[in-house]
């Protein structure tokens, strides 16, 4: 904690009065890579209900808030568990039509995310000719043209959410927040969105953000909380801090596709505490988890 | 005759195409692809520049589930983010290659990543693209990879177009401002490649075994078939012992060609390995 003021810090407890249902959340992280996931976990114990999801490259983020009817809208450029499969309430909700979704070329998200970023109402670029995605949603993409050369362009239509949920490693009070590891779209979410939350890993003095100034990759104008999450993104990863819980997510995928089973999984993350979380899922795992990163390896005599 | 699986045939050719030109970058943890590029980087392209998560000029590093995105880190020389990345990368046509793979690929060069059956309503979600829609078509080359080579994935045309070549030819390519370059596929059965929009693709090479007929019968689109076809090139000893103790000693390429129920065991199999070799560095 800050020496000086709490600033910015809330408990995770109160991420539920931040977001309001049918608000639009764009989600960081990317792959199994650094999810808000102690922030979606509480989202889902606060009840929210027809929030508007935002994500480029979703996994058991997107699919548990599909399982337990936080989501009211998807929009995505990718939502996949990887090894473990389609995403099978992400795949149910779409294929049944009860969940509401907008697919994304992965360029044209994040282009339109920095087109708000950067106070614009739209940005072109040379966009995916061909591809039956824009001809879909003519209210985001636009065809236009080079003022100049008359080059044929696509635009892309600005992309604000009205809050952005991002986990960092370490954050102050002001809100200035460190990667060190995979940040993904983390930053262009929260240059875009009117509300900004960050869970950290830690929240520090504003010395030691000081110290390593080169990994502040968000300032803390931006940032409206700051909530201090432990192992945040498990069962995704936070490098240099802890690998993906394979073990977790194979768990994951076997309930999800089960009624049943990802009912009861759902349920009992809303009957416990974050806290009562990691103790039940992480106990005597998590410094395996964190030698998992260690273990990783670069190929040793070649070179880079 | 040196021993080999498939897998490795089909890696060794992917990795014939990663050079030291542009960038190679790595997407989601596709082990076949990942594969490839280390192999490239220990052997041929020594000079290739890898991005992989937000690790950019990484070297060389060993494949796991677990540890593909810290290991990604450990040797990179600069961390951006995605918006940097598809700036200085796609956007600023420094992209050489990245290999992709689909539910569904014609001969167009495009492929569907989407929906089978109607968009809003569809049969099967797939994943969707990620950057794939951009990248085909950006990059120099457009390498993709079939572990099954059948004409329900090799169709005559994707039901949906998540993202296409658009330009093929180098002429029509560089007229369109594209960096010029070959579309290139690599299969359990076969390469084949396409350059010219106004052709269709030729078969380059079948593999060890293979005969050509069988290759265009598994193929849902048509292709042109040279009066003499050659077979594609085995994976060398050096090849096959880099990838066997180096660069996936833990076998993650072999997972997307393992089906069925032993899917699963075969991935436990790897997991337990990994978990194995990290919890020991704590005893």
């Amino acid at each position: 904690m800050s020496s000086r003021t709490n600033g910015k810090v809330v408990p995770l407890e109160n991420l539920g009065e931040l977001v309001r249902d049918g608000e639009s959340v764009a989600f960081g992280g990317g792959w199994f890579a650094n999810h808000p996931m102690a922030a979606v976990r509480q989202l889902i114990r606060a009840g929210r209900t027809g929030i508007h999801a935002i994500t480029v490259v979703g996994s058991v983020d997107m699919d548990l808030m599909a399982a337990a009817g936080t989501l009211g809208h998807l929009s995505f450029s990718m939502v996949t568990l990887e090894a473990f499969g389609l995403a099978p309430n992400v795949r149910k909700g779409i294929e049944s039509g009860s969940l509401p979704f907008t697919e994304y070329t992965g360029l044209g998200l994040l282009i339109g995310l920095e087109a708000q970023g950067r106070g614009m109402p739209y940005l072109p670029y040379r966009g995916p000719f061909g591809s039956d995605i824009p001809g879909r949603y003519p209210e985001i993409y636009a065809t236009t043209h080079c003022p100049f050369t008359g080059e044929q362009l696509t635009a892309v239509r600005a992309l604000q959410p009205d809050v952005a949920i991002v986990h960092a490693l370490r954050a102050d009070a002001e809100g200035n927040a460190q990667w060190d590891g995979t940040s993904g779209p983390d930053v262009e979410m929260a240059k875009a969105a009117k509300r900004v939350i960050v869970t950290c890993e830690e929240v520090v003095d504003r010395q030691v953000i000081v110290d390593n100034a080169h990994m502040t990759k968000l300032p803390g104008y931006y940032v409206d909380a700051v909530i201090e999450a432990p192992f945040g993104a498990h069962p995704t990863s936070h490098v240099p801090r802890y690998a993906m819980d394979a073990w977790e997510l194979m768990d994951y995928a076997a309930a999800a596709s089960d009624p049943a089973a990802i009912a009861e999984y759902v349920a009992q993350i809303r009957e416990e505490t974050e806290e009562g979380y990691r103790d039940r899922v992480l106990k005597g795992r998590d410094s395996v988890l964190s030698a998992l990163v260690d273990a990783a390896e670069v190929i040793e005599g070649a070179q880079a | 005759m040196t021993d080999y699986e498939i897998h490795e045939l089909m890696t060794c050719r992917v990795a014939a195409e990663v050079d030291n030109e542009g960038v190679t970058v790595m997407g989601s943890f596709t082990p076949l692809a990942y594969a490839s590029y280390m192999l490239a980087k220990l052997t041929h392209a020594q000079d290739a520049y890898l991005v992989g998560f937000d690790a950019v000029g990484m070297a060389p590093v060993q494949l796991s589930f677990t540890g593909a995105e810290a290991s990604a880190y450990k040797g990179a020389v600069c961390r951006w983010g995605m918006l940097t990345e598809i700036n200085s990368i796609h956007l600023a046509n420094h992209g050489g290659v990245e290999a992709v793979s689909s539910a569904q690929f014609d001969g167009s060069g495009a492929i569907n990543l989407s929906a089978i059956g109607p968009f809003d309503a569809p049969k099967v979600r797939l994943p969707g693209g990620a950057g794939a829609a951009e990248v085909i078509k950006m990059y120099r080359k457009m390498v993709a990879y079939f572990g099954n080579h059948n004409p329900r994935t090799l169709v005559d045309k994707v039901q949906f177009v998540t993202g296409t070549r658009w330009k093929v030819g180098d002429r029509s390519r560089e007229e369109a401002g594209l960096q010029p370059g070959p579309i290139v596929v690599v299969t359990n059965l076969a390469v084949l490649v396409k350059d010219d929009d106004d052709r269709p693709f030729r078969i380059e090479s079948v593999h060890p075994g293979v005969d050509v007929q069988t290759v265009v019968d598994s193929t849902g689109f048509e292709l042109e078939v040279p009066a003499d076809v050659p077979t594609t090139a085995e994976p060398t000893q050096e090849q096959l012992d880099l990838l066997r103790n180096r660069i996936d000693p833990f076998g993650t390429v072999k997972f997307d060609f393992v089906s069925g129920r032993e899917r699963l065991s075969y991935l436990k199999g790897i997991l337990d390995a990994e978990w194995n070799r990290a919890a020991a560095r704590l005893s």
